[in-house]
């Protein structure tokens, strides 16, 4: 996508008009979820006051916005280095689930395996898993120039019901009516980094990655080479760079992310795999990318936010009777507004050249 | 049981049959429209409210149509106006959706996820005395309510509106060639917005149908994905109305052989993969044969 | 003021009254006078960047002059769009057709004024009876309910003009319109054309080929650097009186060392390649260069060169032949290892293809060359080196800039075909296909280029230069190569070529044909 690829080149200089820019969806979404509080009798600014007191207000409160943002900022991850590729994938989702499983999977089935050895092999699991999944759609892609979103999106739906096939059926847990995998063991568990928070490694792992992905999108010429082939197919094409393999890596990678933050959650919070894994993360990760315009502090920052809107909007239930749903509406609305460009609202008309 | 299977499935295809309709009409102008579950969803809960509140199926079905192509014209005028990507925006909408039809079950009613009126007008069944009895055929045609003879009846329409009437020209045109339609004099901005507009009826309809036609009650999760297996059918369709019908129908009777699997030991989960995977074969499939006719051509 | 003076002289059709556009520093047309009579047909001709296309935007209401008047049935008037000059009569046929795919001739025939019966429902008799009509004003015959895509180029060309018929225009601009035709389908366009005339029907013909021109024209107007540099009627000139006027002088040659030329770096043997509408474009094509030498092709635009260009990168398909670079034959490999082994590509399309507009200045000067050892160590980027290297080469090239991380759209055009060039000749190719290499560039930015590419030459290097530019062609070649309908109508070393001779050649005479 031509606009987060764009918005994700190392500009010289941030002025005040790029940080408004950034912003601008996030105000206005705001806006209208204010008036969807409005017109339900609440008073908008009690309520956003209330989120932010429950998202940031306490180290205990700041640590589950911290641990509700983890598969935000990997999902979020994945979705940017598709998108700056000029790569559409919307099927982050999926590899995200079959990823959770795959963890799960290698977490409760190789029980004998001692913590070091069990752990990576069960992350590696999720990072196959989520790879594999992408694999059809990039060389569909790279290949035959086959739509990624269609073929992306009809994977989520895919995996949604192949894991619920798996977890209902080969991978129920026995004696379990409730279609989840058994719990996995002790030693798949990734540490918790602030008991009883379930906020664990996985985090350190995904900001980890972020500041890899920085590095990686600054300084490195296949960084170069997909921010290029974002920007301009043609151009990469006839500078030498070989564009459909290059949409292959960046989908398999964006696949692996997916993967990974799966099995984080399926290790690090749910600790097995069950139907409804998932509330969206994938799909909020576009929300993410979007937001975060593709760039690394971007992702972590938007990726914050939505952490902090699925934590306080679950708890702001319990103080007042505004429904958890606001969440959801606020992340629509970001995608929207994300997307949709005002310039020529400002622009006055002037017919011609 | 052949008997339930069969009009089990023309039940179940009604619902994507009428989303993918007007997903199809409005791809053709331009626009792949995957907020179609979104604007189910919504017409969905106004086809109950105002099927309780007024006791009229038509009223309902006018409630359910009017909600979907209001949501149409917002998703429309984000896309052609502002410029934003069509693809969020669906997504975008299908989330805010969602989201506003809870906040305002929970805000409302009160209930959280599920909603049940009272007196509701369900649609009526058109019993067909004699035909009734004839197995297989009694069962494709008799006992339908009004929206699944009007769905059907809207293929063959459909079909001819597009390739015969004025507007059925200019909407391919839009979507062909917004550029030359607009060096012609025409507004292809505007036409595609009449097409999402429309795509949006239809889809609340379809919302409808699943509320009065079939469960008689709203839940947060009616629409079970069905806004995307109609996307997968007009992509199945490739854009024609006959073809797209026969998806649906094919994606239908998927829905109806899963339910009855369920509980037998069956993977019913594996049934309802179908209509994706099928959609991934037929692109890939049509991406072959037109790179098969390039090469061969040049 | 007497009555003379202000009856309009119904007779004009349409024509121009001291249009003046200014884009920027650019004059693109400057106080242009001409009238087209009503039931002629007038030929506008001009070279490449003569502002025929501003003045064709601005005679059909797309655009507005600065100063003077577009004149219609003698009155000078002000159009407020397209809509209105097509109200008046006036339809374009662009040279990217209007044809809308996926719909038949008919439909696209119609289209925005479909004739229509009850339920919105489109009157196909009545449709096909309009159509039939215009058939027979136009003196073909089509079959109408063929999908526009399976059509081939010249019928497509003929819906075009129908359908400005059909909708009640009678003045006519064809904008190149023989570009994209075969010979046959020449001689078909332009017994339509004179039909259309007879009927009463006045045409604007924008061209520049002159065969055409004198075949089809009643009268001509020829159009240079964005002024009239004469009208005359056909019958008073000579295709020779005309591209001495579209040309001009050949104002400054840049100096040209002798240079000892070497073996051939690039081998094109019995070359034969498909245009993009898949008809074969390009006939047994054999071509060298040899290292030390710039060898130019010339010919008129569609005759060959997209397809040349195509076969040497590796970006198109060819239908046969062999291409050899360095000695090696590459005809199999893609774009990337042929630049590995010595090949560099200056694209025509700088915008979309040569540079990235988006990207940072110094991204576009290493694309391509930053996996190479001293911008890269294992895949990281060696930032100092790159910084470095990004300013020397901005230096040597004279690249006025404020930053390299600034994005390459802030530069001139001039500067930014610079940064394109700095970045092809880096690293020492063997070979550079430079395509167009001067489009858009100011006159210093122009003499820069041309010595550049010389001094790349006197040190040994291979160029073979695509141009549409006779001048650029004359003054930098060692030898100039015409092409015509895919194959080669003649050579001419440097020295003796004359745009004269080249003229006729790039109209398909061969060289055996001129009388000596």
């Amino acid at each position: 996508m031509s606009a987060v690829a764009s918005s994700a080149r190392a500009a010289p200089g941030i002025g005040w008009r790029d940080i408004a820019l950034a912003i601008a969806p996030l105000v206005l979404a705001l806006i209208v979820a204010a008036v969807v509080l409005g017109i339900a009798g609440h008073n908008p600014l009690e309520v956003y006051w209330l989120l932010l007191k429950e998202s940031f207000g306490g180290t205990k409160r700041v640590a589950a916005t911290v641990a509700a943002s983890t598969p935000l900022i990997l999902t979020g991850l994945a979705t940017a280095v598709a998108f700056r590729t000029g790569v559409f994938n919307v099927g982050v989702e999926g590899s995200l689930l079959v990823g959770g499983l795959a963890a799960a999977f290698v977490g409760f089935t190789y029980v004998d395996l001692p913590a070091a050895l069990l752990l990576p092999l069960a992350l590696g699991a999720a990072v196959v898993a989520g790879t594999l999944w992408m694999l059809v759609p990039a060389v569909l892609k790279a290949r035959l120039d086959v739509d990624e979103v269609v073929t992306t999106l009809m994977l989520n739906f895919i995996a949604v019901s192949f894991t619920a096939w798996l977890v209902n059926g080969p991978l129920l847990a026995p004696g379990s009516a409730n279609s989840a995998t058994p719990m996995v063991v002790e030693a798949a568990r990734l540490p918790k980094l602030m008991p009883p928070s379930t906020l664990n490694a996985g985090f350190l792992i995904a900001v980890a990655l972020l500041v890899l992905y920085w590095l990686w999108g600054r300084g490195t010429a296949l960084g170069l080479e997909t921010r290029l082939a974002g920007l301009n197919p043609r151009f990469a094409i006839a500078s030498g760079i070989n564009v459909p393999m290059l949409i292959v890596k960046m989908m398999l990678l964006s696949g692996a992310i997916g993967g990974l933050a799966g099995g984080i959650q399926a290790l690090g919070t749910v600790n097995r795999f069950v139907v409804g894994f998932s509330p969206g993360y994938g799909f909020t990760g576009i929300a993410v990318a979007l937001l975060g315009r593709g760039s690394a502090i971007g992702i972590f920052l938007a990726a914050l936010l939505f952490g902090a809107l699925a934590t306080s909007g679950a708890t702001i239930q319990l103080f007042s009777d505004v429904p958890i749903e606001i969440v959801n509406i606020l992340q629509g609305t970001v995608m929207i507004f994300a997307v949709a460009r005002f310039s020529w609202l400002l622009k006055n008309r002037r017919g011609g050249k | 049981m052949i008997d339930n299977i069969i009009h089990a499935a023309f039940v179940m295809t009604t619902p994507i049959l009428l989303a993918a309709l007007g997903g199809l009409v409005n791809r053709i102008a331009g626009i792949v429209n995957i907020g179609l579950d979104s604007m189910m969803l919504a017409g969905a809960l106004a086809g109950l409210m105002v099927a309780s509140l007024t006791g009229s199926w038509p009223a309902a079905l006018l409630a359910a149509a009017f909600v979907g192509g209001f949501l149409g014209l917002l998703m429309s005028l984000t896309v052609t106006r502002l410029a934003a990507n069509e693809i969020i925006v669906g997504l975008g909408f299908n989330i805010a959706v969602a989201g506003l039809v809870r906040f305002f079950l929970k805000s409302w009613y009160g209930t959280s996820g599920t909603l049940s009126l009272a007196d509701v007008a369900m649609l009526p069944r058109i019993h067909i005395p004699v035909v009734a009895n004839i197995p297989v055929l009694g069962a494709i045609l008799s006992d339908h309510d009004p929206l699944t003879w009007a769905a059907w009846l809207l293929v063959p329409v459909s079909a001819w509106f597009l390739a015969r009437t004025r507007l059925g020209l200019r909407l391919r045109a839009a979507g062909a060639a917004p550029h030359a339609a607009r060096a012609l004099g025409l507004n292809p901005l505007s036409l595609r917005d009449a097409s999402t507009v429309f795509a949006g009826m239809m889809a609340g309809l379809a919302g409808a149908y699943l509320c009065i036609g079939v469960v008689g009650i709203f839940n947060e999760g009616i629409t079970a994905g069905r806004g995307f297996l109609a996307l997968a059918a007009f992509y199945f369709g490739r854009n024609r109305p006959w073809a797209t019908a026969l998806g649906a129908l094919l994606f239908g009777l998927f829905d109806a052989i899963q339910i009855r699997l369920q509980g037998r030991g069956l993977p019913a989960e594996l049934v309802q993969t179908l209509p994706y995977v099928m959609v991934i074969v037929i692109l890939t499939l049509v991406a072959i044969t037109v790179k098969r006719a390039r090469n061969k051509g040049a | 003021m007497s009555t003379a003076e202000t009856l309009p002289d119904a007779s004009i059709r349409l024509g121009a009254q001291g249009v003046t556009r200014r884009f920027g520093e650019l004059v693109a047309n400057d106080r242009i006078t001409f009238r087209a009579m009503r039931g002629t047909i007038h030929a506008i001709v001009g070279g490449n960047g003569a502002g025929k296309s501003t003045l064709m935007r601005i005679l059909q209401g797309m655009d507005r002059p600065d100063e003077g008047m577009v004149v219609v049935d003698g009155v000078p008037t002000v159009f407020l769009g397209p809509a209105d000059a097509f109200s008046r009569g006036i339809g374009m046929v662009h040279q990217e057709f209007m044809l809308v795919p996926g719909l038949t001739l008919l439909e696209n025939l119609v289209l925005a004024h479909e004739p229509t019966e009850g339920l919105g429902r489109i009157d196909r008799k009545a449709a096909l009876e309009a159509a039939r009509k215009l058939e027979r004003e136009a003196g073909v015959t089509l079959d109408w309910d063929t999908p526009v895509d399976d059509a081939p180029v010249h019928v497509r060309q003929i819906v075009e003009i129908l359908r400005l018929l059909y909708r009640g225009a009678d003045v006519l601009i064809l904008d190149e319109p023989t570009a994209v035709l075969a010979p046959a389908q020449v001689q078909e366009l332009i017994v339509l054309l004179r039909k259309l005339r007879a009927e009463g029907r006045t045409i604007l013909f924008i061209s520049h080929k002159l065969d055409e021109v004198m075949a089809l024209a009643d009268e001509i107007t020829v159009i240079r650097a964005g002024q009239v540099i004469g009208t005359m009627t056909t019958a008073d000139t000579t295709k020779a009186a005309l591209a001495e006027m579209m040309i001009g002088e050949i104002l400054s040659k840049p100096s040209a060392r002798p240079s000892s030329v070497g073996r051939p770096v690039l081998e094109i043997r019995e070359l034969a390649a498909l245009d993009a509408r898949r008809s074969l474009r390009l006939k047994e094509l054999d071509l060298d260069v040899r290292a030390g030498e710039i060898v130019g092709i010339a010919g008129v635009a569609g005759n060959g060169q997209d397809e040349i260009i195509a076969a040497v990168t590796g970006l198109g398909h060819i239908e046969r032949g062999r291409i050899v670079l360095d000695g090696k034959d590459v005809t199999k490999l893609d774009l990337r290892d042929r630049r590995e082994l010595g090949l560099s590509y200056l694209s025509p399309d700088r915008a979309v293809e040569g540079l990235c507009l988006t990207a940072p200045i110094s991204e576009n000067l290493i694309a391509g060359r930053h996996r190479s050892p001293e911008l890269s160590k294992g895949g990281i980027l060696q930032k100092g080196a790159i910084k470095r290297h990004v300013e020397t080469l901005l230096d040597r090239f004279s690249v006025k800039r404020t930053s390299s991380a600034l994005p390459i759209a802030s530069l001139s055009g001039g500067n930014q075909q610079k940064v394109a060039m700095a970045r092809e000749l880096d690293g020492g190719p063997k070979l550079l296909l430079a395509c167009q290499p001067t489009r858009g560039v100011d006159i210093r930015g122009i003499a820069f280029i041309h010595q550049c590419l010389l001094d790349y030459r006197e040190a040994g290097g291979a160029v073979l230069v695509i141009s549409e530019e006779l001048e650029e062609l004359i003054a930098l070649s060692d030898r100039i190569v015409v092409l015509y309908d895919g194959r080669v109508t003649g050579e001419v070393a440097r020295g003796s070529a004359k745009v004269e001779e080249l003229g006729r050649m790039m109209l398909g005479e061969t060289r055996q044909e001129i009388p000596a």
